[in-house]
């Protein structure tokens, strides 16, 4: 298990430590090999069956789903998946709940030091329903669940969660996405040099950093509706001496003037939002760029540009682990969404980036300078060697 | 069989005043009495509802609770490692010495609660229902 180097990270005992550990291997075993094991299954005995009753291969996701769904093999990946799923966060409260107290301190020692990034919450701030109303990724109580006054624990646990979660995928600080995209964008366009960067839907500001640490003399900023993540990532960001500026705000109506930023990055963020909303954000963030500035979204790869069997694997996550908006943003195409916001199709753009902490900084430039295809098993997916999608367009 | 259980149950009694106790001792030492008597437990149920695989649910209950008690078994492993280490490195552990060892009183008390919190964990899925039915 990974452990968290920074200040707020929670004292775990030796036996914490050890279901932690657990829990991250469990992961990798069922994303690594019962996902391969699946595949295998799925080529030798589903898909042939598939092809002699209906004469043809599978056209999509939901085909193959339906295939597959009453083999047994799937039935154990998918238990086990939400098995693991759920010990992630389980595994982080009660090393949680003891801390809380000292974690408040912590953050309010934090606050007062130098670099000075700031924190603006809102009174009386309307969370939207698809945040308010369910618990995401069977994360309970979600980024917004608030037990106390000031309270930031709903960012610790998503902090020290995803520690368990990504079995080290996503880096030593769990900012491989932000390193290898900002690193990425900084080889492949030397001429963009920002002065404003906005992170939408930023929760606790692990990637936002990585902006801040490629381009230091940019002012940064990270925007999001959950009050104890911001909370975190003030903190969090204090901790690791970068100054960057959180605000809690809906990244569909943002209080930033026209033509402000240079870049506006998010990463995992649309699958969590509906389509009307992602429509918004869009616009939104037309709104607020400056003219040849570049929005960017790390997100999971379109349906239209994988396989059958790729398009179902991904959005399992819609059917079985609370995430109703993962399949519906995965069905949309993102030229498209990107030309309604008011984006020439002419500046559109998409890349498949190599992971810098699986495959170092070597590969993922080389890879700066090719294109690369979206259809990949890797692509988007929690899997040794992955590679992170993303897309967007130049204003 | 008779003795083993008495010596639980007085082990549990026993764990139940302690734990009245230390509840007393952590109100009294409190920095901030207001905020901590404001401070809720964090919800540890999940909205929104659990996916099941198989013709019954209850064979995925029971594949949690395999998973779970995997977990502890797993737990009990590193735990054991870490001490056998520590006692290798101290020269400290003899052969045998763990199987002829006999817990006390005290030892043995602080076992039952821990045995509970593992009984609890084990069966916490079941315990979704029941929540479910209470909100409802």
């Amino acid at each position: 298990m990974l452990e968290l180097k920074h200040e707020l990270k929670l004292n775990k005992t030796r036996d914490e430590k050890a279901r932690m550990n657990f829990v991250s291997g469990l992961r990798a075993h069922v994303l690594n090999d019962m996902a391969a094991g699946m595949r295998d299954i799925y080529s030798a005995d589903v898909e042939p069956e598939f092809r002699r009753r209906n004469r043809r291969a599978p056209k999509n996701g939901p085909e193959v789903h339906k295939a597959i769904k009453t083999n047994e093999y799937f039935k154990f990946y998918s238990s086990l998946r939400v098995t693991a799923q759920d010990m992630v966060w389980q595994s982080v409260f009660p090393p949680l709940e003891r801390s809380r107290p000292a974690l408040k301190q912590t953050a309010a020692r934090l606050a007062g030091k130098k670099p000075r990034g700031t924190l603006s919450l809102q009174k009386n701030f309307e969370v939207p329903r698809y945040v308010s109303a369910i618990d995401v990724h069977l994360m309970a109580g979600n980024y917004d669940g608030e037990y106390e006054t000031d309270d930031l624990a709903a960012g610790s646990l998503y902090d020290n969660g995803l520690a368990v979660f990504s079995f080290g995928l996503m880096g030593q600080n769990l900012d491989d996405i932000g390193q290898s995209i900002a690193g990425f964008i900084k080889r492949k366009f030397s001429d963009l040099r920002p002065k404003k960067i906005l992170d939408l839907g930023c929760t606790i500001g692990h990637n936002t950093g990585s902006w801040k640490d490629t381009y230091p003399e940019a002012e940064v900023h990270g925007i999001d509706v959950a009050a104890p993540c911001l909370r975190y990532a003030h903190a969090r960001a204090q901790a690791q001496n970068r100054e960057v500026h959180f605000h809690q705000m809906n990244a569909e109506s943002l209080n930033f003037p026209d033509n402000s930023f240079d870049v506006v990055f998010s990463s995992m963020f649309l699958h969590e939002v509906p389509k009307k909303s992602i429509e918004k954000i869009m616009k939104e963030a037309h709104r607020v760029l400056k003219p040849g500035g570049l929005m960017l979204h790390m997100e999971l790869p379109p349906n239209d540009q994988l396989s059958p069997y790729d398009a179902f694997y991904l959005d399992w996550d819609s059917a079985y682990n609370n995430e109703p908006f993962y399949k519906p943003f995965r069905d949309l195409n993102p030229q498209e969404v990107c030309k309604k916001a008011g984006f020439s199709t002419k500046k559109y753009v998409q890349f498949v980036i190599p992971s810098v902490g699986w495959y170092g900084a070597e590969v993922r430039d080389a890879a700066a300078d090719q294109q690369q295809s979206v259809d990949n098993d890797k692509t988007g997916r929690l899997t040794d060697g992955v590679l992170w999608y993303c897309f967007g367009a130049f204003k | 069989m008779s003795t083993a259980h008495r010596k639980s149950a007085g082990g549990t009694r026993r764990v139940t005043k302690d734990r009245v106790a230390k509840s007393r001792t952590v109100k009294k030492s409190a920095a901030v009495k207001t905020e901590e008597s404001s401070r809720q437990t964090m919800r540890r149920t999940i909205r929104g509802g659990r996916s099941y695989f198989f013709g019954d649910p209850a064979i995925d209950k029971v594949l949690n609770m395999v998973v779970v008690l995997g977990s502890e078994v797993w737990t009990l492993r590193e735990r054991l490692a870490a001490m056998e280490a520590i006692q290798i490195k101290r020269r400290q552990l003899k052969s045998g010495e763990i199987d002829q060892f006999e817990f006390s009183a005290e030892d043995e008390a602080r076992l039952a609660s821990e045995r509970k919190e593992f009984i609890d964990s084990l069966f916490r899925i079941l315990q979704e229902q029941v929540a479910e039915s209470r909100r409802a």
